[in-house]
C-alpha cells in the first residue's frame, strides 16, 4: 500500500523533471478583476509548423495546447518563452469487451494490465511529456482517488496470475489454454486508429500486443479507419480498442461509461460491464443529493472499477501552454484547464504587458472558429472566442479547484416535490447587482429564465442534457432565480450556470440553427454585433480565415479598480 | 453537322455527366463506413439529443427521400447546412472561393508563363548546361512532395530570413487604406503562390520542351529555317504556334483547380480556401459540405470541358465535322 502511495508523486516528479522551468498551478498571483489588456487579436494559423514559427518569431504571444514533444523542446529552448504545465482531464485507455470470452474474465484483464509498462511507453513515445495514470479520473479532478487496486508493470506477476487461474501454456502452440474450454485461447485484436491518423495510438497498440504475446496471449494490433472503428465499437464488435476521453471536473462520466443502462447499441458503456453493486454506486453518484454523498459513491465506484478493469487506463496528457514572457506576464496556470484555455478566466483577466499598460495580446487560434452562435458552437476553437465574451454564475478557484461565487454572489441547493412522493432539486441563485450586458442592458434573473426555457423548448442538442429536467424557473425578483429540476441531483448545480442569452435579441430568433449573430449588427449600439455577452471582452471583428479581434468591455462589472 | 448541333450535343453530354456525378456524390458519402453524427456529437449527449440532431439534418429520412430532397435542392443551388457548423454550405463556399481563385490565378498565371517560357528556351538550347539545369530542376521540383518544398520555404522565409508572412491572406489586422491593403495582400501571396510555382513549373516546362522538340523536327520548320527566317521567329511563330492546341487543352484541364483549390498549400499557409474546406468536410463526414464542394468542382470541370470542346470546335473545324462524319 505504501508503494502505491508513492506512485503518483513519483510520476508527477518525472513529468516536472521533464518540464523543468515550467510554471504550474498555484505559483502565480491572480486577481478577480480585469482585463488588463485593451484587446486580444487571435490570428488563425492551422499548420503546426507555421504555429511554431509564428511563436518563435514573435507573431503570437500565447501559444496554447502544445502536444508534440519536438515542438515543446523548441519552445523550451527559446529564452523569451515560458512554458506552463498543468494536469488536464484527458485520459487515454485500453478498453476490453467484457461481453466476449475470454475477456469476460477479470483475471485475464488484470494480467494484461500487468504487462503494460506506462513509464517506458511515455518515455519512448512521448519523450516523457505525459502523466502515467491508472485511476479512472485524472488527478486534476476533485474526485480523483489514489488509493485503489493497481496492477503495476510486472510480467512475472501476470504469468503467475494466469498460471494460478488455469491459463497454462499449450506446449504445441505456445498459446495459453482457456480453462473453460480446454483449448488454446482464440486470437484477439486491439483496434486503434491508423498510423496516418494517430501514429502514437497505433504504435501503442503494437507495443501492448507484443507485451501480451510475451506472456503467451494471442493478441494482435489492428489499426483501422476511424469511422469504421467507431461503428464497430457501437455494435460491440471488438475485443479491445484504444482511445482517449476528454473528461470534465464533474465525475458523472463514471455513470455514463460504466452503468449497465448505458450498455446498449452506441451506448457509452463500451466495455459492457454489468455489475449490480457498481450500478448502485453509480446511481448514487449521478443522483447524489450532496457533494459528500457524491464523493463517497465516486470513491467506492473507483475501487470496483480499478479491481475489475473494464478499462486499463494508461496516461493523461497535461496542458502545455507557451507565453512570450519578454512581452507578457500575469498568466495564471490552472489544473484541469491549463493557463491559456478560455475556461481559465484568470489568465484572460490578469494577462498584461511586461512594460506599460493595456496593449494587444496576440493569442493563437489553431483552427477556424466557424460559428459564433452559443447555441450551435461546438468546437473548442469557437469557445476560445465565445468563452471570453460571457461570464458564468460560478467560477473555479485556480489553486483549489473549488467553486467560487462570480455573477452569483451565493446559491443554495435544496429540494422540492415535483409530484407527491418524488423529490427534485431546486437551485436558488442570488445574483450580483450592477452586471450589464455589453449593450448596457442590466443582467437580471429574467435572462436566466429566458435562456433555460429557450434552450429546453427548442431542444438545442448541446444543452439538452442540462435543461431537459428543468420543470420551471421562477424569478421572485431581478436578482433571484429559482431553477426547479424534476430529479434530485447535486450536479444540477452545474447544469444551469452559464452561456446566457440576451432575451431582447434571441426572443425573435425562430431558428437558432441558422441564426448568425456575429454577422448581424446590433440594432441599437454601433460597433456591436448580435453576439452580446457580459464578459470581459467584446467581439469586435471576425475576419473569416484570418483573425478574431476582441476588445476590452468598457462596462465590465469586474473592471480593475 | 452544323456548329449549333455540335454545341447542343456537347451540352447534352455535359448535363448527363453532371447528373451522374450528382448521384455518385450523394451515394459515395452514404456508402462510406461510419455514422456522420458521431463526428459532431458530444460524449455527454443524451439519446434524445442525438435523435434531435439526426432529425434536424434529415438523416432520419429514408435514403430515397434524402436523394430526392438533395437533387431538388441542388437545382435551387441550395447545398444544405453543414453538419459541423450548421451554416449554409453556399455561404461557406462563397467565403472561400475568392481566396482560392486569387491563389490559383496568381500561381497558375506565373506557372504557365514561366513553365512555357522555360520549355521554349530549353528546347531551343537542347543539350546545353542551361537545358540540363532547368530540366533537372524541373524534374526535381516535380518529383519531390510539394509539402516538403513548401515547408522548407516556410522555414527559410518565415524563420531564418523572416521577410515574408507565413499565414493568411492579410495582416491581422490589415493596414488602413486601399493601397496598403492591396500591397499587404500581395505580400501574403508571395510565399504560397511562389511555392506553387516552384512545385509546378517543371511539368509545364518539360511538356512544352518535349512538344517543341517534336515540332522543331518537322519539315515546315526546316523550310522556315531554309527561307532564312530569324531563329526567334521560327520558334515563336512556327514551332510554338503549332504546339499551342495541346497546351490550350492543358490550360482548360487545369482551370477547375481555381475552384477545387490546393489542399496542401491552403493547409500549410493557413489559406482560407475551398481545398482545405473539402478536406475537412471529408474527414469529418460532413456530407452537405463535401457534397457542396464536390458539386462545385464537378460543375467547374464540366463547364471547362465544355468550353474546351467549343473552343476546339471553333479553332479546328475537323473536330465538329468529324462528329457526324465528313460531309
Amino acid at each position: 500500500m505504501k508503494l502505491r502511495r508513492f506512485l503518483l508523486p513519483v510520476a508527477i516528479c518525472l513529468v516536472l523533471a521533464m518540464t523543468y522551468g515550467s510554471v504550474t498551478a498555484g505559483q502565480v498571483k491572480w486577481e478577480p478583476y480585469g482585463p488588463q489588456v485593451d484587446q486580444i487579436i487571435m490570428p488563425i494559423i492551422k499548420d503546426a509548423e507555421a504555429q511554431l514559427i509564428a511563436f518563435n518569431r514573435g507573431d503570437i504571444d500565447v501559444y496554447p495546447g502544445l502536444t508534440r514533444p519536438a515542438d515543446i523542446n523548441v519552445v523550451k529552448a527559446n529564452p523569451n518563452a515560458e512554458l506552463t504545465m498543468n494536469y488536464g482531464f484527458h485520459m487515454f485507455y485500453l478498453c476490453y469487451n467484457m461481453r466476449r470470452e475470454p475477456l469476460d474474465a477479470d483475471i485475464l484483464r488484470q494480467a494484461i494490465a500487468h504487462v503494460i509498462d506506462r513509464d517506458n511507453i511515455i518515455q519512448t513515445l512521448f519523450e516523457g511529456y505525459m502523466l502515467p495514470l491508472a485511476a479512472f479520473l485524472p488527478p486534476s479532478s476533485g474526485f480523483y482517488k489514489e488509493d485503489i487496486p493497481r496492477f503495476p508493470y510486472n510480467p512475472e506477476e501476470a504469468k503467475k496470475l494466469l498460471d494460478a487461474a488455469g491459463y497454462t501454456v499449450d506446449p504445441a502452440t505456445g498459446i495459453r489454454i482457456d480453462p473453460k474450454t480446454g483449448k488454446p485461447l482464440r486470437k484477439m485484436t486491439i483496434f486503434t486508429p491508423t498510423y496516418e491518423v494517430a501514429p502514437t495510438s497505433a504504435e501503442l497498440g503494437k507495443i501492448i500486443a507484443e507485451a501480451c504475446q510475451a506472456i503467451n496471449l494471442p493478441i494482435e494490433p489492428e489499426p483501422m479507419d476511424f469511422p469504421v472503428m467507431l461503428d464497430k465499437l457501437d455494435m460491440a464488435e471488438f475485443d479491445m480498442y484504444m482511445l482517449a476521453w476528454s473528461l470534465t471536473r464533474i465525475p458523472t462520466s463514471l455513470y455514463n461509461f460504466f452503468h449497465s443502462s448505458n450498455d446498449v447499441e452506441a451506448g457509452y458503456n463500451r466495455p459492457g460491464i454489468r455489475d449490480a453493486e457498481l450500478d448502485k454506486l453509480l446511481e448514487g453518484l449521478y443522483y447524489a443529493p450532496s457533494e459528500e454523498a457524491a464523493r463517497k459513491a465516486a470513491d467506492e465506484a473507483q475501487v470496483i472499477l480499478a479491481r475489475r478493469q473494464p478499462y486499463t487506463v494508461l496516461y493523461s496528457r497535461p496542458y502545455m501552454d507557451a507565453f512570450r514572457k519578454d512581452r507578457f506576464t500575469g498568466y495564471v496556470p490552472m489544473h484541469g484547464y491549463g493557463a491559456a484555455n478560455y475556461t481559465n478566466k484568470w489568465t484572460t483577466l490578469n494577462i498584461k504587458p511586461v512594460k506599460g499598460k493595456g496593449g494587444t495580446v496576440r493569442w493563437l487560434l489553431m483552427e477556424e472558429p466557424k460559428v459564433l452562435n452559443p447555441c450551435t458552437a461546438s468546437s473548442a476553437y469557437e469557445w476560445e472566442v465565445l468563452g471570453r465574451l460571457y461570464d458564468d454564475l460560478m467560477e473555479i478557484n485556480p489553486e483549489t479547484m473549488e467553486d467560487i461565487p462570480w455573477m452569483a454572489k451565493s446559491w443554495e441547493v435544496g429540494t422540492w416535490e415535483p409530484e407527491p412522493g418524488k423529490t427534485g432539486t431546486v437551485i436558488t441563485w442570488h445574483l450580483e447587482k450592477g452586471i450589464k450586458w455589453q449593450d448596457t442592458t442590466p443582467f437580471t434573473s429574467r435572462d436566466i429564465k429566458f435562456t433555460l426555457e429557450y434552450l429546453r423548448d427548442n431542444n438545442v442538442p448541446r444543452y439538452i442534457s442540462n435543461v431537459q429536467e428543468i420543470v420551471k424557473v421562477e424569478t421572485p425578483d431581478d436578482y433571484t432565480a429559482k431553477v426547479y429540476f424534476e430529479t434530485e441531483s447535486y450536479w444540477h448545480l452545474y447544469r444551469a450556470g452559464g452561456n446566457f442569452l440576451p432575451e431582447w435579441i434571441w426572443k425573435d430568433v425562430k431558428d437558432y440553427k441558422t441564426f448568425e449573430p456575429w454577422l448581424e449588427a446590433h440594432p441599437e449600439v454601433p460597433g456591436l454585433t448580435k453576439v452580446v455577452g457580459h464578459g470581459p471582452f467584446i467581439l469586435d471583428q471576425y475576419k473569416v480565415g484570418e483573425y478574431v479581434r476582441l476588445k476590452k468591455n468598457p462596462i465590465y462589472w469586474r473592471l480593475s479598480k | 453537322m452544323g456548329f449549333s448541333r455540335y454545341l447542343l450535343r456537347r451540352l447534352g453530354y455535359a448535363v448527363i455527366v453532371l447528373f451522374v456525378i450528382m448521384t455518385f456524390n450523394f451515394a459515395i458519402f452514404r456508402l462510406m463506413p461510419g455514422d456522420a453524427t458521431k463526428m459532431i456529437i458530444d460524449p455527454m449527449f443524451t439519446p434524445e439529443a442525438i435523435a434531435e440532431l439526426k432529425r434536424q439534418f434529415g438523416l432520419d429520412d429514408p435514403p430515397l427521400v434524402q436523394y430526392f430532397k438533395y437533387v431538388g435542392n441542388l437545382f435551387k443551388f441550395d447545398l444544405g447546412l453543414s453538419f459541423s457548423t450548421r451554416r449554409p454550405v453556399v455561404n461557406e463556399l462563397k467565403e472561400r472561393l475568392p481566396n482560392t481563385a486569387v491563389l490559383f490565378l496568381a500561381s497558375f498565371t506565373l506557372t504557365t508563363i514561366i513553365g512555357i517560357s522555360v520549355g521554349v528556351y530549353t528546347a531551343s538550347k537542347r543539350g546545353t548546361f542551361g537545358d540540363n539545369f532547368v530540366t533537372g530542376a524541373g524534374l526535381f521540383a516535380f518529383a519531390v512532395p510539394s509539402f516538403w518544398i513548401q515547408l522548407l520555404l516556410l522555414m527559410l522565409f518565415g524563420y531564418y530570413i523572416p521577410i515574408l508572412p507565413i499565414h493568411g491572406t492579410m495582416s491581422a489586422p490589415p493596414p488602413d487604406g486601399f493601397l496598403l491593403q492591396f500591397l499587404d495582400r500581395i505580400h501574403h501571396l508571395i510565399l504560397p503562390a511562389g511555392s506553387n510555382v516552384i512545385v509546378a513549373f517543371g511539368s509545364w516546362a518539360l511538356y512544352t520542351r518535349n512538344t517543341m522538340l517534336e515540332a522543331l523536327g518537322q519539315d515546315y520548320i526546316v523550310t522556315a529555317r531554309a527561307k532564312g527566317l530569324p531563329e526567334n521567329t521560327v520558334l515563336r511563330h512556327h514551332a510554338l504556334r503549332s504546339v499551342l492546341p495541346p497546351i490550350v487543352t492543358l490550360i482548360f484541364g487545369a482551370l477547375p483547380g481555381m475552384v477545387s483549390g490546393a489542399v496542401i498549400t491552403e493547409t500549410i499557409f493557413s489559406w482560407h480556401g475551398v481545398g482545405k474546406y473539402l478536406m475537412d468536410a471529408v474527414m469529418q463526414q460532413d456530407y452537405p459540405a463535401a457534397q457542396g464542394a464536390f458539386y462545385l468542382i464537378a460543375l467547374a470541370v464540366v463547364i471547362c470541358n465544355l468550353a474546351a470542346d467549343i473552343v476546339y470546335g471553333i479553332v479546328d473545324p475537323r473536330i465538329r465535322v468529324g462528329e457526324g462524319g465528313a460531309k
